[in-house]
């Protein structure tokens, strides 16, 4: 009895002592007889917690396991079979010839009496199977799939589910038995048919949407219903809203009304995500979603006030009618309810209701873990860009919130919403620079410190009493570690530059970081001191507007660092772009917007699907920076000079042709580079000497032999699904911006290939292949800029060249297909979320930036006005220093 | 009278000597070893079988003992996989379609190769000729001719029937035979 009991104790930490070679020897006892299930099932029990914790199986090892787990079928044992069938799943992709035990599981499957482990046997079997053998077994999978047992009809659905990726024309076969499957009783099975169902017909739009309407009634399934209310979200994600799709629409509002709270939820959340949605189609999921606020579950509220938060992004007006309830849940004992609660609120608030908000918010900021405290500023950053005159208020709030305690994170978001109100608000300056110098005074982030520094350095002098912040400055100076010293001493110099009265003082201070310990300090301070003795050096600093470009001058770095050839000789400098500090900004701005509207999207779709992440991440470079440096890899065109824009990929061809085909158009300074993207999707062909024959189609231009063809740059080899890039380049005078219809055809030299060996065939012939036009507009002239304050550059440019235009829009049918329209033709930026309308507004003014080909900025505001009958009148007023540049621009609409 | 009290003595042996046996069956794919299997079982013919891809193992009792059955497919991908199975087994019994002559010679050489490994040493093996109905068929002089069953040396027991499992000739002394292995090397 002790020892029994003793036994039972040392049973917890049976698997610390688990070693491999130990497992495997007691796996014999698998071949022993009479067989001993509770032996047995404890031994599989420990190879599963090994090949669980990732130990490495060989594949003679586990082969030999396994076979001597075929043994155990002679165990009618239901646990025992159980864990066979879980250790045979596992096993199964490393252990060799594991179809042994096909016809043994099938067995299993096909047993009347044993209902139990028979689901369990379909998992398995499907996992043994490959795509060769899928049809000897294919018609007990359709059989399981419409079994009475829902287990077993779940788990055949699931396998199939599996099994649709190794042979897809197989598992197509079975829809008729997935159909029957998804009227079974049982509710997981009607939700596992369902989505297989969509599985096999996912590439036809039409069944998917016969399918939604088929079963958008009479399932009772509320996971199923939540699966095909994420399929109607994705086709409404894809496709214009047309008929079909408002169809969708009012079946999800139908959702609104079902009984069960997740299916409401999950159709509100489809609504609220909805493209181009209206107030109108988007009141009845707000009320839904109003309605979940006050319920008394936890993950309700939040999913609910989650939502609400992020549709406040974009529809704020659609959420002011559930203020009242938002306002009630900031007290929620849930703080991530009340964080979103606040933010939302934040976002929709009016100016009148910011100070009371405001109030709360500082009550319970002590309370909210560092992510939510971001949230928080975040939204306080906007809320004070949007409401200019609450600064003093939000700026107090915020320098409060820095002398709090927190992590790296929290405070940078803070010190960012500081920069951004400094930067979009010159009045509050002064205000902010004094809260960031009391931080600096005890900051324990050695990157914080010198961005501030740097902060100081550049805008401190332009004040109205610089002087006061060179004690703080000169303080770091004293008491810091050497990196924030270096910043500190640059900082002080700029003072010294910009501010002949305080330099002599200045130059004291200076003197003494000559005798620092850290070489970097004092090699500031012995340059800077060179140049304050100097005033021409001094005034050639104020004036430098130009800077290195930062990316280009780091990836350039990173690849000397990584080339041991050319660490042999000094860096080149002079390779970097040089670019103007207002270029530098302007960069920066658009890929903080860029990121950010990459956050809230993939925010948005992350629940749907793993995908778009990863494209995000691939936005995330610059595709401009990429070709650039890709052509520049390319001494032909690297001669070309600095690439000024380009445009997105338009694509030649249909996705699903024997070639496919995409160009993408780049402006030099005196040349046009089509970069043609062709694929080659036939497996059984390889195309050699690949060109691509450019004519020009369509012109109203009588100057259009200006343009002249240089040459093409060919792909030798064009291998299946490996996409190549061929250029062609022509000559462009630096003035002239023609509008110009080019049609393309494709040359090339077929060849046969094997498509398992990859073999080529010697014999070839000549053939082409005829691609659609590709229009090259005024809009591919402009590159995109960014600007804070549209009606500070409108006044700046002025209306000495102003080009005003009125254009009757006969073929857009509302205000938005205008608008894109219009940002089409022109190329340029919408400012201000201009390019965002009113549902029911009449009339919109669309404001516009850009730079045109040369760098001569441009500016542009369309007023438009809607009516049903006309279509829409624009009248388009263009601003630039160039008066050429207005009319072409004021011309391009047509 | 005597055969009355030789089954009463079965009967009694059977209570208190209970025997196990195991038993392995190979042989080309499409020999019958899945029928003759269910025929054994069941005593039930059926002519339409798949091919079985991997194993079967099946638990019978005849008499006193329980024979366990497996019953290893014959197709080629499988034939390296007979050794396994054939470990420590009571016997291996051979199944060979003697009516497909074409394939005699690789069932010849499937057959030598198999008995030369040494873990199976020593096991005795039955030879079944099966569908002896077939007009053609071999006789059982005929097989162990063509298989050069004679060649087989050493201390193993070796024996050759020709059978029918779909007419049932022959399965009685097939199963006489084996029960008699029953205890043999234990």
């Amino acid at each position: 009895m002790m020892m029994q009991k003793k036994d039972e104790d040392t049973d917890g930490d049976m698997f610390q002592r688990i070693d491999k070679s130990t497992v495997l020897q007691e796996a014999r006892a698998f071949n022993e007889y009479p067989i001993n299930p509770k032996k047995c099932q404890q031994i599989l029990t420990k190879i599963l917690y090994l090949l669980a914790h990732s130990e490495v199986f060989a594949t003679a090892e586990a082969t030999e396991t396994f076979f001597s787990i075929t043994k155990l079928f002679q165990s009618k044992d239901i646990p025992l079979r159980q864990m066979v069938y879980l250790t045979i799943k596992e096993l199964s992709t490393i252990a060799e010839d594991v179809i042994m035990v096909t016809s043994s599981l099938v067995k299993d499957i096909n047993s009347t009496s044993e209902t139990i482990y028979r689901a369990n046997a379909i998992r398995a079997l499907c996992k043994i199977t490959d795509s060769s053998m899928l049809q000897s077994i294919e018609r007990f999978l359709k059989q399981a799939i419409v079994d009475k047992n829902p287990s077993v009809a779940s788990a055949a659905l699931v396998s199939s589910h599996h099994l649709f990726n190794k042979n897809k024309e197989v598992v197509k076969r079975w829809i008729n038995e997935v159909q029957e499957a998804a009227n079974s009783r049982g509710l997981a099975t009607q939700y596992h048919a369902v989505g297989l169902m969509y599985l096999i017909k996912q590439h036809d739009r039409m069944a998917v949407i016969k399918m939604i309407q088929n079963y958008s009634s009479g399932l009772r399934s509320p996971y199923a219903y939540c699966m095909l209310v994420r399929y109607i979200a994705k086709i409404l994600d894809e496709e214009d809203i047309d008929g079909n799709a408002r169809g969708l629409y009012e079946i999800l509002e139908g959702f609104l009304r079902h009984k069960n709270d997740m299916i409401v939820y999950e159709a509100a959340r489809a609504i609220c995500n909805m493209k181009n949605v209206t107030s109108k189609e988007l009141y009845p999921a707000v009320s839904a979603l109003q309605l979940m606020l006050v319920n008394p579950k936890v993950s309700l509220r939040f999913a609910a006030i989650r939502t609400l938060n992020k549709l406040s992004l974009t529809h704020p007006q659609a959420i002011v009618s559930c203020n009242l309830d938002i306002e009630n849940l900031i007290t929620d004992s849930n703080r991530s309810i009340a964080t979103f609660a606040i933010t939302t609120l934040l976002k929709t608030g009016n100016e009148a209701s910011v100070d009371r908000l405001m109030k709360q918010i500082s009550g319970f900021m002590s309370e909210i873990a560092d992510e939510f405290k971001i949230i928080v500023v975040d939204a306080i950053r906007a809320l004070c860009l949007k409401f200019p005159q609450k600064q003093t208020m939000m700026l107090n709030f915020l320098a409060s919130i820095l002398r709090d305690e927190g992590g790296y994170e929290y405070k940078k978001a803070i010190v960012d919403a500081i920069f951004d109100i400094v930067q979009s608000i010159p009045e509050s300056r002064e205000f902010a620079f004094s809260y960031l110098c009391e931080f600096i005074e005890d900051c324990e982030f050695t990157k914080l410190s010198v961005r501030i520094l740097h902060l100081l350095g550049a805008e401190g002098p332009e004040v109205s009493q610089p002087s006061q912040y060179i004690r703080y400055i000169y303080n770091r100076i004293i008491l810091e570690n050497s990196t924030i010293r270096a910043a500190a001493t640059s900082a002080l110099a700029k003072f010294a530059i910009k501010i002949p009265e305080l330099r002599e003082r200045i130059k004291v201070l200076l003197t003494r970081c000559l005798e620092d310990v850290d070489d970097e300090v004092r090699d500031r301070a012995s340059l800077y001191l060179r140049i304050l003795d100097d005033e021409e050096l001094c005034k050639k600093y104020i004036v430098n507007e130009n800077t290195y470009s930062l990316n280009y001058l780091e990836s350039s770095l990173q690849e000397y660092l990584e080339d041991e050839a050319l660490r042999k000789t000094a860096f080149d400098i002079s390779k970097v772009p040089i670019i103007t500090k207002a270029q530098e900004k302007s960069e920066q701005l658009r890929i903080k917007t860029k990121t950010a509207g990459i956050l809230a999207s993939s925010a948005m779709n992350s629940a749907r699907e793993p995908s778009p992440k990863k494209s995000a991440m691939a936005e995330s470079i610059d595709p401009q920076q990429q070709y650039a440096m890709e052509m520049e890899a390319i001494p032909q065109l690297a001669a070309l000079g600095k690439l000024f824009t380009s445009s997105t990929l338009t694509p030649l061809t249909e996705l699903e042709t024997e070639y496919v085909v995409g160009c993408v158009k780049h402006i030099f300074q005196e040349a046009i580079v089509f970069q043609f993207n062709v694929r080659n999707t036939l497996n059984d062909s390889v195309l050699e000497n690949v060109s691509i024959v450019m004519d020009i189609a369509s012109q109203d231009d009588e100057n259009i032999d200006l343009l002249q063809p240089l040459y093409c740059i060919p792909c030798n080899q064009l291998l299946y699904d490996q996409p190549e890039k061929i250029y062609v380049v022509y000559k462009r005078p630096q003035q002239y911006t023609p509008s110009v219809t080019f049609s393309c055809l494709l040359k090339f030299i077929v060849k046969d290939c094997d498509p398992t060996t990859g073999e080529i065939d010697s014999e070839g012939f000549e053939d082409e292949y005829q691609l659609e036009d590709l229009e090259l507009s005024i809009g591919d002239y402009v590159a995109p800029a960014f600007i804070i304050n549209f009606q500070k550059a409108w006044d700046e440019i002025g209306d000495a060249n102003e080009v005003v235009e009125t254009y009757m829009l006969t073929a857009a049918t509302s205000l938005k297909k205008a608008i894109s329209s219009v940002i089409d033709m022109l190329g340029m930026t919408p400012c201000e979320n201009s390019d965002i309308v009113e549902d029911r507004a009449n009339t919109h003014a669309l404001l516009l930036t850009g730079t045109f080909v040369g760098g001569i900025p441009c500016i542009a505001r369309a007023r438009m006005i809607y009516e049903s009958s006309t279509g829409v009148t624009l009248e388009l007023t263009v601003r630039s220093p160039v008066r050429a540049v207005c009319e072409i621009l004021s011309n391009a609409i047509n | 009278m005597a055969t009355l009290i030789q089954s009463l003595l079965n009967w009694l042996r059977s209570l208190f000597f209970k025997e196990e046996m195991e038993l392995t069956l190979v042989g080309l794919q499409n020999s019958g070893k899945t029928t003759l299997v269910n025929v054994i079982c069941s005593g039930q013919f059926s002519e339409d079988m798949i091919p079985t891809v991997g194993f079967n193992m099946r638990k019978v009792t005849k008499g006193n003992v329980t024979m366990k059955l497996w019953d290893i497919g014959g197709q080629s991908r499988f034939r390296g996989m007979w050794e396994r199975y054939c470990r420590g087994v009571n016997t291996i019994v051979f199944v060979v379609d003697s009516a497909d002559l074409d394939s005699i010679p690789a069932a010849k050489s499937e057959l030598h190769s198999l008995l030369q490994k040494p873990q199976l040493a020593d096991i005795p093996v039955l030879v079944l000729a099966n569908k002896n109905d077939l007009e053609n068929a071999l006789t059982v002089e005929e097989t162990i001719e063509k298989l050069d069953l004679k060649s087989i040396s050493g201390n193993r027991e070796i024996c050759c029937y020709s059978i029918s499992a779909k007419n049932y000739v022959n399965i009685d002394i097939t199963l006489q035979w084996l029960t008699k292995h029953a205890s043999s090397g234990k």
